[in-house]
């Protein structure tokens, strides 16, 4: 018995060790999170809580560009603001962060910008080069996505007589959570998918070119 | 004694299962950012609140002081600095617009800057959609203008970058550390 318990003991201190290591490596976590908790707001331009992002299609087209392998030339670029989880459920009921069936920017702050340097089809439908405000209605099996021509605008000031472009897309379960809010481009075999990640929430929109 | 030893296995296993999620995907460590002129045109536009029309968007990430000095030291004098991380910093005029006595189209440039102590040398690009500064080529410059630099008393830890109205147009202010610049854009 008296053995057991040391041997439970050794396992204890062990944990103990590891629980520390843990706990410490928490505390040295990504420095843009840990600036944002001390920094005081800028008095010029605060930082914001959901960064900007950037992708493009080709994928990491600038440093395709500065490694003189771009011949491909640029077909899209997509600027959008990244929320977080922060330990809340992200699509559902009216106590989620985004309610099914109600309009969402697909991002955070300014509108979400897609743009198009050459004519695509999305789902048969012709999108003439140029740029767009991109957003989105859930629903729990699918996501409805709209591309409208309200440029520069914030949040979401929905002008339905402005839309482009309405195409259903089926809704994925991904296996574990992803807390940023992500959408990047991904090739596929007629030209590319916007991939749309956020929480367990998987949509994929296939765009021809 | 062993339901103890079982709770905190299960414990350490969840903490470092939470820990490898957290570190995906990837975020910027120098978080992108924009500002336009008219300032926050895109709230007062939902608003209708804007009473000009938008003129300019600038698109740049924000590196962080960190306890460093950064003028002089993390970026040589001298030598040509993205004016900001990761992507090139890109500025968007809606119509044209005059630096430095010359003509600067409507349309999407990228801007870089070289700093000295005393001035730094705002350059504008026709390059888009770049990397770094990495393949910067002075050919396909538009404009330069050499700006003086204002010492401040107190530091900024993030880059910034807004835009401030002026008697006969409105200024591009690139404030970090203990460092602004002002770069005079002529409607």
């Amino acid at each position: 018995m008296q053995g057991n318990n040391k041997k439970y003991l050794g396992i204890l201190t062990l944990c103990c060790i590891h629980f520390f290591i843990s706990c410490t490596s928490v505390n040295t976590a990504p420095d843009d999170i840990r600036t944002q908790l001390i920094e005081p707001p800028n008095p010029y331009a605060v930082v914001d809580k959901s960064p900007m992002d950037i992708s493009y299609y080709p994928v990491n087209y600038p440093l395709l560009k500065m490694d003189g392998k771009d011949s491909a030339g640029l077909t899209a670029r997509l600027v959008y603001s990244r929320p977080q989880k922060n330990g809340r459920t992200v699509f559902g009921n009216e106590k989620c962060i985004q309610q099914y069936g109600a309009y969402w920017r697909l991002g955070a702050n300014e509108a979400s910008e897609i743009e198009f340097f050459k004519p695509v089809t999305i789902q048969g439908q012709l999108i003439a080069k140029g740029r767009y405000i991109i957003y989105c209605i859930p629903f729990e099996n699918e996501w409805t996505i709209v591309l409208n021509n309200n440029l520069f605008s914030w949040g979401l000031h929905q002008d339905s007589t402005k839309d482009i472009a309405r195409v259903k897309i089926p809704v994925l379960k991904t296996a574990r959570s992803i807390e940023y809010f992500t959408m990047v481009f991904q090739p596929s075999a007629t030209g590319a998918n916007l991939v749309m990640v956020w929480d367990y929430t998987k949509a994929v929109l296939p765009i021809s070119f | 004694m062993k339901q103890l030893v079982l709770t905190l296995v299960t414990l350490c296993f969840s903490v470092t299962i939470l820990q490898a999620q957290g570190k995906l995907p990837p975020v910027d460590k120098s978080p992108m950012d924009m500002s336009y002129y008219p300032n926050s045109y895109p709230v007062l536009k939902i608003q209708d609140k804007a009473t000009e029309p938008l003129v300019a968007r600038v698109i740049y990430s924000r590196p962080q002081k960190n306890g460093r000095t950064i003028f002089g030291d993390l970026l040589e004098y001298g030598k040509v600095w993205r004016l900001g991380a990761n992507e090139a910093t890109e500025i968007e005029f809606y119509q044209n617009v005059k630096i430095n006595n010359s003509k600067v189209k409507k349309g999407r440039y990228t801007l870089y800057c070289i700093p000295y102590a005393d001035k730094w040398t705002i350059i504008i690009n026709k390059e888009t959609d770049t990397w770094g500064s990495f393949k910067y080529d002075t050919k396909k410059d538009i404009v330069r203008m050499d700006v003086a630099v204002q010492k401040q008393t107190e530091t900024t830890e993030s880059l910034a970058m807004e835009f401030e109205k002026s008697a006969n147009g409105f200024s591009l202010v690139i404030v970090w550390d203990d460092v602004k610049v002002a770069l005079p854009i002529v409607l």
